[in-house]
């Protein structure tokens, strides 16, 4: 009774969004109205207006820098969500089970299949070389610090599963691992305070625009290299650093979710 | 209207899964199943949304020395990555919540979980 009032409600979800689909310009048409505004101005201009090759990167960390800051703080405020609700204010209950750690202990030992074991140690390195790979390109290639840092925590994950909980969480070093887990937003707000002091406005990259530039130019021609080039080249290292920070941080916060939640 | 359906049907489908997902946020009693239901419909919104970006014979959209217009639409695979992070947040404290549920009244069945109630 209750799945034929389900399927009679989805039904009648589904007929307005079916006519609405129906009514949109054809699928992969370049006159799409999603097409011919802003995304034709970006296309256009975002290379000398942000510096990088890849438009997405140009977008997320310049266009809407803004916007990339709340969300690294959305995966840092997660993370310390999902502490606080798996780890604080525990009844004594609770608490007295897990200071029993005998159990929990083995079970972190259980053994894996040999060859998942080897062939995940075997892969690690070059998992890592090519999560680092993804972090630093994403200004040219496919990538970035989002898709990298989800390499980087994949790998810990697997690493946890092939090491045992103990051995894989000294990856990040007790002392590290809270500047570690918020470096995206970190790196955001050291660069955006940069900007702000440097330049007058928040995320606005330190010595590409404003007064220092000009410094930095001239520095540049004195040692016979071409300013402009120069100038892009030092956007190219701010970008970089979001990047790396996003990386950084993203991996650091996804296996510290999956090693709380496996904890339990 | 049928063959407008079957030509935007890269838009129909993500409909088709969105739908699928409500159904297993209403139907389902199991709370990891809704959850699942919940993200199911995540998906289908950024199978839409990236859709809505396509455009025939489109590059990817990198301004490099070999590539040509027309490029596809960058703006809304950077809203799908802001997108994307935003779920995973969401899927995290969703479990971590449902594991302290089954902590405190042993069961994650909704059903149940209205008698306890």
């Amino acid at each position: 009774m209750k799945k034929l009032l389900v399927t009679a409600l989805l039904i009648v979800a589904g007929i307005p969004l079916l006519l609405m689909v129906a009514e949109l310009p054809p699928y992969g048409s370049a006159e799409n109205a999603t097409y011919t505004h802003v995304s034709a101005h970006y296309l256009e201009h975002a290379v000398e207006d942000a510096g990088a090759e890849n438009i997405v990167t140009d977008i997320i960390l310049n266009y809407r820098g803004f916007d990339t800051n709340g969300e690294v703080t959305v995966i840092f405020t997660a993370l310390a969500a999902v502490l606080a609700v798996l780890l604080l204010d525990r009844t004594p209950a609770a608490a007295g089970e897990e200071s029993a750690p005998a159990p929990a202990d083995e079970e972190s030992t259980q053994p894996v299949s040999i060859v998942v074991s080897f062939i995940v140690r075997l892969l690690a390195p070059f998992i890592a070389l090519f999560a680092l790979y993804v972090i630093l390109n994403g200004h040219a290639t496919p990538g970035g610090g989002f898709q990298g840092g989800t390499i980087l925590g994949a790998l810990a994950i697997a690493l946890t599963v092939v090491l045992g909980h103990k051995e894989a969480q000294r990856l990040l070093p007790e002392g590290l691992k809270p500047w570690l887990q918020a470096a995206a937003p970190l790196t955001f707000i050291v660069i955006g305070l940069a900007g702000l002091v440097s330049v007058g406005s928040y995320l606005e990259f330190p010595a590409v625009n404003g007064h220092v530039a000009s410094a930095v130019a001239t520095f540049f021609s004195n040692i016979g290299f071409p300013a402009a080039e120069g100038l892009s080249w030092v956007r190219a290292m701010w970008l970089l650093l979001l990047e790396f920070g996003i990386g950084i941080g993203g991996a650091a916060v996804i296996a510290s979710i999956f090693w709380t939640m496996e904890a339990e | 209207m049928l063959t407008a359906l079957w030509n935007n049907l890269d838009y129909a489908a993500p409909m088709m899964l969105f739908l699928i997902g409500l159904y297993a946020v209403i139907a389902k009693d199991n709370l990891i199943k809704k959850f699942m239901g919940l993200n199911i419909m995540e998906t289908a919104v950024f199978a839409f949304i990236m859709a809505l970006g396509v455009v025939d014979g489109g590059s990817a959209p990198i301004i490099d020395h070999g590539a040509h217009a027309p490029f596809t639409n960058p703006i809304p695979q950077a809203l799908i990555l802001t997108g994307i992070v935003v779920a995973l947040s969401t899927t995290a404290l969703a479990l971590s919540l449902i594991i302290r549920i089954y902590e405190q009244c042993g069961t994650i069945e909704g059903n149940e979980l209205r008698e306890l109630g």
